[in-house]
């Protein structure tokens, strides 16, 4: 097996574990530092507004490098979320890195050397960034590029799951097809056609965001035992309404609960 | 020049007018896969690229309809083009029938589909393979040599297309914009959804709506269906065009 297939069978079993997306997202920061060597990871979202914030880290380092992002408005991780594209900062300290002055006196007071930051997109949105912090300057190997790549996609995940545990309350029980083995990378077909178009359709009847359209066609999905796909099938060839509620209505005014 | 002549000649010229014009790569692959299926003896053509992880997508198809770019999704898990992918070399299954066993869901969804023949041929860029042009048959039988040809050639112009001849020296930049069109996609069958809704159309109609407003306003195809979805350009707006435009 080679070394990147490696790092990402590794960063996919991290995900599997106990608890919900919070969780989640720390397991995953902890083995983006073991599996991709550097010294911190952090997943941050920007989702405007009171959605702006860290998600998930490995540990203390990490978290004052994104507090320092969100205290100075600026940083590596902001601009991969607004540009959607993979940002590398390789060394802080470098007298031509004029990027994020502020940041980057501060973040070197703390002990950074080189950040990457690798935006996160749920479908077609950048929502946040997995950030990748060394105290040590200098570029990512090929590997671990890669593999903090990999590691990005993945933490759409839990930040879906984050969104849907807003949804439905603080207790509601934690999707059973999340976190079992292998489910992560699929997460029940989100990544399907026939979702894109159910979610078009729900954020045009209800008026809301595509989150949140997401969101609400995952609920159903969970409350009646059915995939995401399914219920986006149903959508598609109109018979399933989903109502503000969240609930599901067929076009002849039955409701399904 | 024969009129077939004509038409394999414009089909190309179109492809090389968006390279040089720099217009929206989803929107110019769409337009390739519609030659394909008009100019090779086949019912339908769908594009697949596949995203860093070299998992195959939909970037383009044919048909517009949710269930024929569902058949062409299905074949990121099983089917001729997976394997041709992976191969890197041209996959001809001549009759669907004989291979349920080797692509159980594939297979019979196709079928029902009205699809009994495959022809897959890769997108090659030097040593790599991008993704690959899946040609679809309503009957069985191989696909004629001269149509596997061109079915070939269209599909090299169309990785040349992609990767919009940057320096494909620098694998990232490349990777970027591969994943760029394919979140394209995703953006526009969002507003097909959207469009759908609002117009209470069908997912082709609701395309077809979102092209005609493009062309007609010199926008492109990405650029719009993210202004539908963002709320920026009302769907009322695109689907009034249509309509007074008569493209439903």
């Amino acid at each position: 097996m080679d070394a990147l297939t490696a790092v990402r069978d590794g960063l996919t079993a991290a995900m599997v574990g106990d608890g919900g997306p919070q969780e989640a997202a720390d397991r995953l920061c902890a083995a983006c530092v073991e599996l991709l060597l550097v010294d911190g990871a952090a997943i941050s979202l920007a989702l405007g507004g009171a959605g702006n914030g860290t998600f998930g880290s490995s540990g203390d380092l990490s978290r004052r490098v994104e507090e320092l992002q969100f205290t100075y408005g600026e940083g590596p991780c902001l601009d991969a979320v607004r540009t959607g594209a993979p940002v590398h900062a390789p060394d802080l300290t470098e007298a031509s890195e004029v990027r994020w002055p502020a940041f980057s006196r501060a973040a070197g007071d703390a002990g950074v050397g080189a950040i990457f930051a690798l935006p996160v997109a749920i479908a077609a949105r950048w929502v946040g960034a997995l950030d990748l912090v060394r105290e040590e300057r200098g570029p990512l190997t090929a590997v671990s590029w890669k593999g903090g790549l990999f590691a990005a996609e993945l933490a759409a995940h839990p930040v879906l799951e984050l969104l849907q545990a807003d949804e439905l309350g603080d207790d509601a029980p934690a999707d059973p097809a999340a976190g079992a083995d292998g489910h992560w990378p699929r997460l029940a077909g989100l990544g399907r056609v026939e979702v894109y178009q159910a979610t078009g359709m729900v954020m045009a009847a209800l008026d809301i965001s595509e989150e949140a359209a997401l969101v609400r066609l995952r609920a159903h999905a969970f409350a009646h035992g059915m995939t995401a796909s399914e219920v986006a099938w149903e959508i598609v060839e109109r018979r399933l309404r989903l109502d503000a509620d969240g609930d599901g209505r067929a076009p002849d005014g039955r409701t399904s609960r | 020049m024969s009129e077939r002549e004509h038409e394999i000649t414009r089909a190309f010229v179109r492809i090389a007018s968006s390279l040089a014009t720099g217009a929206d790569v989803v929107d110019m692959l769409s337009g390739l896969t519609t030659d394909c299926a008009r100019l090779l003896d086949i019912e339908s053509a769908g594009l697949l690229l596949a995203d860093r992880r070299g998992v195959l997508h939909v970037l383009a198809a044919s048909s517009e309809s949710t269930r024929d770019v569902e058949l062409y999704q299905l074949q990121d898990e099983q089917g001729p083009c997976v394997d041709c992918f992976r191969g890197g070399s041209p996959v001809s299954v001549p009759d669907l029938r004989e291979e349920k066993d080797r692509w159980p869901l594939f297979v019979t969804k196709s079928l029902s589909a009205g699809i009994a023949s495959v022809h897959a041929v890769p997108l090659r860029l030097r040593e790599s393979v991008l993704g690959t042009l899946g040609l679809f048959g309503a009957r069985p039988g191989v696909l004629n040599a001269d149509d596997a040809s061109l079915g070939q050639a269209l599909a090299d112009v169309a990785s040349v297309a992609l990767v919009q001849d940057k320096a494909v020296a620098d694998q990232a930049a490349v990777t970027e914009q591969l994943q760029g069109a394919l979140r394209s996609r995703v953006v526009i069958e969002q507003a097909k959804g959207v469009l759908a809704q609002v117009g209470d159309l069908e997912m082709d109609q609701a395309f077809n709506a979102l092209r005609r407003y493009a062309r007609d306003l010199n926008l492109r195809l990405s650029d719009v269906a993210r202004s539908v979805v963002d709320r920026s350009l009302p769907a009322q707006v695109v689907l009034d065009h249509a309509r007074a435009r008569g493209s439903r």
